[in-house]
């Protein structure tokens, strides 16, 4: 983790942010309407392999013109200043290899996807 | 939504009754709903540091922020290049692109955020469209109408909001 943190920039990162999530997510990451909040809440997804995988699958992830190692450093910048006390302290980073894997398989559907994983986040929550 | 809502709320009672994370559901079902009901929006966020060497006309075209400009400038029609005339909501949710400051060189990011809830105010159209992509790229296309999340979707004026400093690789 330490190695991954020293390849990290976190200028470039908040600056991919702005560029490419803070048009609908919003500058601190609260959403808007029918934009869900990153805020205080992002970091439930890491519960879970398929949460974790959802934030690479949406389709602003999936689809962005940002490169995998690019996604995978602005994933770990909005989990790092948005998660709040949601993603704990020892959550693993995301990797370009990961980002490469999983973002090949974007969700054509995210609103019900989501309903479910969020069910599955809390029975998964409520066990441990 | 209200199907979801209804899912989920019957998903949670059950499984509320069988533990006491109460707050945690309670966080996870804000996630259904969409995002705070009063979004942040981008005005005065920059840091002192961020802030631009500001020359330049803000009701013309040339004005340096307006590189990517698609529609009719808010400083002409009762607000700035910063604010929405009165009567009008921001939108919050906005396209967002780079500039170059010709009084210190310098690329700052910029957010179009539209003015919405009046008829188009029709003076001072602006079409300079740098960055503007076809709408299969949809984060990037300013020919969308972009009030979205506003009470109304009446497009009105474009404002241009320096939100913070270009990141370069060196």
């Amino acid at each position: 983790m330490g190695a991954l943190a020293e390849k990290m920039n976190w200028e470039r990162a908040q600056f991919h942010y702005r560029m490419f999530c803070q048009g609908c997510h919003s500058p601190d990451g609260g959403g808007a309407t029918s934009v869900p909040p990153l805020k205080d809440n992002i970091g439930y997804f890491l519960e879970i392999p398929a949460g974790r995988e959802y934030l690479v699958r949406v389709p602003g992830s999936a689809t962005s013109a940002l490169n995998d190692g690019n996604l995978a450093e602005v994933l770990n910048w909005i989990i790092s200043e948005f998660s709040g006390d949601s993603a704990g302290e020892n959550y693993e980073r995301y990797t370009a290899s990961e980002i490469s894997r999983v973002r090949v398989h974007p969700l054509d559907e995210v609103e019900h996807y989501r309903t479910k994983l969020l069910a599955q986040i809390a029975a998964a929550k409520a066990r441990n | 939504m209200k199907i979801f809502d209804r899912l989920f709320e019957q998903q949670a009672r059950q499984l509320a009754q069988r533990s006491s994370r109460r707050g945690l559901l309670k966080g996870l079902g804000g996630l259904l709903v969409g995002g705070a009901a009063v979004p942040l929006l981008p005005v005065s966020r920059v840091h002192a540091a961020e802030k631009p060497m500001d020359k330049g006309d803000p009701s013309s075209c040339d004005y340096w922020r307006y590189c990517a400009m698609d529609g009719f400038l808010c400083d002409c029609c009762g607000g700035s290049a910063n604010t929405c005339p009165p009567g009008t909501e921001m939108s919050p949710i906005t396209w967002i692109g780079t500039c170059r400051n010709p009084a210190d060189g310098r690329s700052y990011i910029i957010s179009y955020n539209d003015c919405c809830g009046k008829s188009s105010c029709g003076a001072c159209l602006c079409q300079r469209d740098e960055g503007d992509r076809p709408p299969y790229r949809p984060d990037k296309t300013n020919d969308i109408n972009w009030c979205l999340g506003t009470e109304s979707a009446a497009y009105h004026c474009s404002t241009a909001i320096v939100v913070g400093v270009a990141f370069e690789e060196t």
